[in-house]
């Protein structure tokens, strides 16, 4: 086990490296860049100024000479101002960071129970299969912005029962829950389908599996069959979804945060991009690559573990 | 079976209706790409069955219209998809060693970034700058199957490897490779067959994806370029006056569902039968 | 038995849905906060840096600028006593030491100014603003104006003149030239120059009191999402009524809209807020919830044509497209009405506009004259073909994603195309329509898009032939039809330097008699800003220019 880490995590470093030059030659390929636009905002900026304005900014640079200048910062624990905010790109991704994990746990953690169960339900009672693929199918084949609105209009605008989005003025758990519950649905709703299929698929591949009939032989109840015999060993391929969702939690959910007007990494990433500011850009994509390698590891050791069937001998 | 049935069903009969767009717009006597700012956000009528959009076009054209770029590009994106993800899948499996470790590691690599704002970044790129002609629908299907294939031949590339490793380490394919069979007949005859289930369900999931991917990058803007309608540009059109005019970003909304679930219920059923 | 664990699964399910919805609380708003939506985040809260529409409509609540132009668009002082003319004697023609005519401009600062600590507004903060302006690696924007105003000089702490190498007719608008507080900013900026960009205190503690001066100060900033104000303690003008005004972000308009009628915004800013036609759809189905008003404002929406295409070279190519576009008839539908048809790029409300002349017509049969006379006949496929066998046909861009001048640019297209001419649709993202397309000229048809001015704004970067941008002037002018006219150029350079306001008119006549002629630009309307408010909230004038309506923020009254 402890071999395997030791061969990943320098893999894992290697790779992060690799993108992150990548991502900052495709940023500044962009056509566009700041000076661009604040020459359209500042009529009067004359050549002279244009030229002093990219050596002011570092623009007159070769990119690459910029990245390993960010690179050897970022070593030294820097990670430089964000363009856009005009603060340090860590304080402005704080904020971003918190919303979508309270945002995506909420909606992921919803949706792996929801799920999970609606796969058990579709795997114990073949008469419920029907039901639960229809929706799952469903939930899987609608757009998410549409979706959002939807929801906005039945509940926030012509039922009034909940707000349409933003943050909520009043602080208290009770508010904030309020604020968090259409978004929280868009998203479980559309990740439900995943874990419920997955469930459902190898649960009903483990009731299969001559140990269970061994057990219902000897007179386990049903439900204990199921719960304490089936599920478990069902839940190891649900490890895979469940790490790459874990990038998603840092990565955020950029429609759903749009239509609700949420702050969240989605938001910060694309806009980040979009604006040129390289540091909060390669800051947020870093976080969400180095948590999403982590996470896979994690589930690959997590399976080894929990499966026999890929053993840490072979 | 029944839902691959089902799910074919529902796609062939997208299908027609997009090859039957310029008959049925001809029957109906609309342009669907003509505004006319006489007849804006009329309700249904003899004239026009589902009514008219935000310009007074006819909102059934537009659909059926919408309906050959959309699959277009679900197709398109799939197979491109598909395509290099079974190339470099393959390789990886066959050759092995270092060619094995550095196509897993792009794979990786794009698997832990963050897909969207990346199509967001590409999407934003010039493309004549890679030789590509700027304006017209077909260049904008062009940008979304290639933006979309970058990302898309991962997850494909990854089950093509193990399928193709675990052929290739079974007994008998071990033997014939020591008698000397051939390279290509044994990828034809062996590995190949052992692909073919699992890359028709990638393949039909990808359609699924690609249909929704066209949609979230019209929302953002960067989809398929007026006047040409695509699903995801009428929904995606239709969200900013959907207080005033519901009916116009329902029809879109629902064709993308349909597409989509037609496409997961194909994969449903390979899968099954598989 | 089993069917105890799906039922119990569900009920779960359907708690965690619920639970939070319970403590359900009807929205009576207390009257004394207001909660205004904005389609635009900020960034920087300083004032020179970086110029952004949202920042200033938000420190129109905060700062005090010195000068403006007010609802009925006259220039006036906002943190000064009375606004600088020849006839007050504030401003004066001198030489300046070089001998060239230059003019020297008094301003008074308002005595009863303060900082939110307390802190008189002085001179000594102006003399730190143009300091910093004038050092280039602060990074100020306006770089001109610092340029010109070589000499400050300050007899009294409320007394500010500069001294300015040349003279012009609104050397009393001071423009972005305005106080800051230079008893927090100036050892700031002294200690590191060249980073006061990312140290300045407007960033690092914006909440601090002693950077506002206006009726209120920001308390509290969410990134991205909003800002929270409350009302200044040192404010000594007229009290506004409001404990606190909330700015709430939301970028997607039918988002926007949902938040206005789920009574989460109480108003739309009309600076940046919903877009024409979505408010005239919005006001058709909740007339009464809320008050409307359109205000058409200084931006001019035109369509930039290339010039130097050889087939948009022949003005009467330019001339057919120009009344090939039915005006009246677009902006009857798509904006009930709303937005003034434009003859030039000079507003109908300008001073000095000249009311002799008449926008354009939309005459189809005048224009097909006009392409067969340039030798464009129609061809097989409905398109004009020229003599060589050359279809008529040139590329038509906007911002993709902004829905309202895609609309219009489709029903552009529609109409040229009845005339035979083909317009080929590609849209951008505003970062490379802006940022490459238009800035580094690689258009080669028509540009869509608007240009944001004040009243008697001489436009001499879009038309002097010395502003179209070209690499060896890093890119730099705006002159991007590339329209090039000797008598153009004189009048551009003659008419800052004419003090006597009777004899600009004239000039400013043959400015608008020769873009109208020479149409380097297709001018479409002046765009209107549909302001949202509630029906208890009275007092917002929408000014429709460069200041926005937050400045007058102690006017606004709650019913």
């Amino acid at each position: 086990m402890l071999g395997i880490i030791a061969w990943r995590i320098p893999q894992i470093a290697v790779t992060l490296i690799l993108l992150s030059l990548a991502a900052y030659l495709a940023i500044g390929a962009m056509p566009g860049d700041p000076i661009s636009m604040a020459m359209m905002s500042d009529p009067r900026l004359g050549p002279a100024d244009v030229e002093r304005m990219r050596a002011l900014h570092g623009l007159d640079q070769p990119l690459l000479a910029r990245w390993w200048a960010w690179l050897t910062g970022v070593l030294r624990g820097e990670f430089g101002y964000s363009r856009l905010f005009a603060r340090p790109a860590a304080e402005i991704l704080w904020p971003a960071l918190r919303g979508s994990l309270l945002l995506l746990g909420t909606a992921l953690a919803l949706a792996a129970i929801l799920g999970t169960a609606a796969g058990v339900l579709a795997a114990l009672r073949p008469a419920w299969r029907g039901a639960v693929d229809g929706l799952a199918l469903l939930s899987q084949a609608l757009p998410a912005f549409w979706l959002g609105i939807l929801l906005i209009i039945l509940f926030a605008v012509t039922l009034g029962w909940l707000p349409a989005g933003g943050a909520p003025e009043e602080p208290g758990m009770a508010e904030a829950a309020r604020f968090l519950v259409l978004p929280t649905a868009t998203l479980a709703i559309a990740h439900l389908a995943a874990y419920a299929r997955h469930t459902a698929a190898s649960m009903a591949e483990v009731l299969r599996a001559p140990w269970i009939t061994a057990a219902r032989a000897r007179g386990a109840p049903e439900r204990r069959i199921a719960m304490v015999h089936a599920l478990p060993n069902a839940a190891v391929p649900l490890l895979a979804i469940l790490a790459l969702d874990a990038g998603v939690l840092v990565s955020g959910a950029l429609i759903t945060e749009t239509v609700f007007a949420r702050p969240g990494m989605g938001k910060l990433l694309t806009d980040a991009v979009m604006g040129n500011d390289h540091n909060l850009a390669l800051l947020a994509l870093l976080l969400v690559a180095t948590t999403t390698l982590l996470a896979t590891l994690a589930a690959d050791l997590a399976q080894r573990a929990l499966d026999p069937r890929i053993g840490a001998g072979r | 079976m029944t839902r691959l049935r089902l799910g074919l069903a529902i796609l062939g009969l997208l299908a027609l209706a997009a090859i039957a767009a310029p008959w049925a717009a001809a029957w109906l006597g609309v342009d669907p790409e003509m505004p006319d700012l006489l007849a804006r956000q009329s309700g249904p009528s003899a004239d026009h069955p589902l009514g008219t959009d935000e310009l007074g076009r006819d909102i059934l054209a537009r659909l059926l219209y919408g309906a050959r770029i959309s699959l277009a590009v679900g197709l398109a994106a799939a197979l491109a998809s598909t395509f290099i993800g079974l190339a470099a899948g393959l390789l990886a499996a066959w050759r092995g060693g270092w060619v094995d470790a550095l196509l897993m590691r792009i794979a990786d690599g794009l698997l832990a970034l963050p897909a969207l704002p990346l199509l967001v970044l590409l999407a934003a790129m010039d493309p004549a700058a890679i030789g590509l002609p700027r304006g017209g629908a077909l260049s904008d299907v062009l940008r979304i199957v290639l933006i979309l294939a970058l990302f898309g031949w991962v997850g494909v590339a990854r089950l093509c490897r193990a399928a193709a490793i675990s052929v290739l380490a079974r007994d008998h394919v071990r033997a014939a490779r020591a008698l000397g069979v051939s390279e290509a007949r044994l990828l034809r005859r062996h590995v190949a067959p052992a692909l073919a289930a699992p890359l028709t369900v990638a393949a039909s999931l990808a359609v699924a994806g690609a249909i929704l991917a066209e949609s979230t990058l019209s929302f953002l803007g960067l989809g398929i370029q007026p006047p040409a309608s695509s699903w995801g540009n009428m929904l995606a059109n239709a969200q900013d006056l959907v207080f005033s005019a519901p009916m116009a970003a329902l029809w879109p909304g629902l064709a993308i569902a349909l597409a989509v679930a037609g496409a997961m219920l194909v994969a449903d059923g390979l899968r099954a039968r598989g | 038995m089993t069917e105890a664990l799906p039922r119990r699964a569900a009920t779960l399910a359907l708690a965690l849905l619920a639970a939070p919805v319970l403590p359900g609380h009807a929205g009576a708003q207390p009257r004394d906060t207001l909660t205004i939506g904005l389609s635009q985040a900020t960034g920087t809260f300083h004032p020179n840096i970086e110029s952004m529409l949202a920042k200033s409509y938000i420190l129109g609540f905060a700062m005090r600028p010195l000068t403006g132009h007010g609802p009925d668009w006259k220039p006036l002082c906002l943190a000064c006593d009375t606004f600088p003319t020849l006839e007050n004697g504030q401003v004066t023609l001198e030489n300046t030491p070089d001998g060239k005519p230059g003019m020297r401009v008094t301003w008074r600062l308002r005595e009863d100014l303060r900082w939110g600590d307390g802190r008189p507004v002085t001179a000594e903060d102006m003399r730190f603003a143009w300091e910093a302006g004038r050092a280039f690696e602060t990074g100020f924007g306006g770089a001109e104006f610092y340029r010109q105003a070589y000499e400050f000089i300050s007899t009294d702490p409320r007394s500010v003149t500069l001294r300015f190498d040349r003279v012009s007719f609104d050397a009393g608008s001071a423009g972005s030239f305005q106080p800051l507080p230079a008893h927090i900013e100036r050892p700031i900026w002294e200690a590191d120059r060249r980073n006061y960009r990312s140290r300045t205190a407007y960033d690092t503690s914006t909440t601090n009191p002693g950077l506002w001066n206006g009726p209120y100060r920001i308390t509290a900033v969410q990134p991205g999402a909003g800002v929270t104000l409350e009302r200044n303690e040192a404010w000594a003008g007229p009290a506004p009524a409001f404990r606190r005004i909330n700015i709430r972000v939301v970028e997607n308009s039918a988002a926007m809209e949902a938040q206005l009628l789920a009574g989460q915004i109480d108003m739309i800013a009309g600076e940046l807020g919903l877009s024409l036609d979505q408010a005239i759809a919005l006001e058709r189905r909740v007339r009464g919830r809320f008050r409307f008003e359109y205000r058409p404002g200084l931006v001019w929406e035109h369509l930039d044509l290339r010039l130097d295409n050889p087939v948009l070279q022949d003005a009467r190519v330019r001339q057919a497209l120009m009344m090939g576009i039915d005006r009246p008839r677009i902006v009857q539908s798509l904006f009930d009405g709303r937005q003034p048809i434009a003859a030039t790029s000079i507003h109908p409300d300008d001073p000095m506009r000249d009311p002799g002349l008449v926008p354009w017509p939309h005459d189809p049969v005048r224009a097909a004259a006009l392409l067969e006379e340039a030798g464009w006949r129609p061809g097989p496929d409905g398109i004009r073909r020229n003599a060589a066998g050359e279809r008529l046909s040139i590329d038509l861009q906007t911002t993709a994603g902004n829905r309202s001048r895609e609309t219009v640019l489709q029903v552009i297209q529609g109409q040229w195309r009845a005339l035979g001419i083909e317009a080929r649709i590609a849209n951008q993202p505003p970062r490379v329509l802006f940022g490459e397309t238009l800035s580094k000229r690689q258009f080669n048809g028509a540009v869509l898009f608007a240009w944001i001015s004040s009243p008697e704004n001489v436009p001499r970067t879009t038309l002097h032939s010395d502003e179209i941008p070209n690499a060896a002037r890093n890119w730099s002018g705006q002159n991007y039809p590339g329209y090039a006219n000797p008598e153009m150029d004189a009048l551009l350079e003659a008419l800052p330097q004419e003090l006597d306001a009777e004899k600009r008119r004239p000039m400013w006549s043959r400015l608008q008699a020769m873009i109208h002629r020479d149409l380097p630009a297709l001018p479409l309307w002046h765009r209107a800003d549909a302001h949202v408010w509630p029906q208890w909230l009275q007092g917002i004038r929408p000014t429709g220019n460069m200041s926005p309506s937050s400045l007058w923020v102690t006017d606004w009254r709650a019913r």
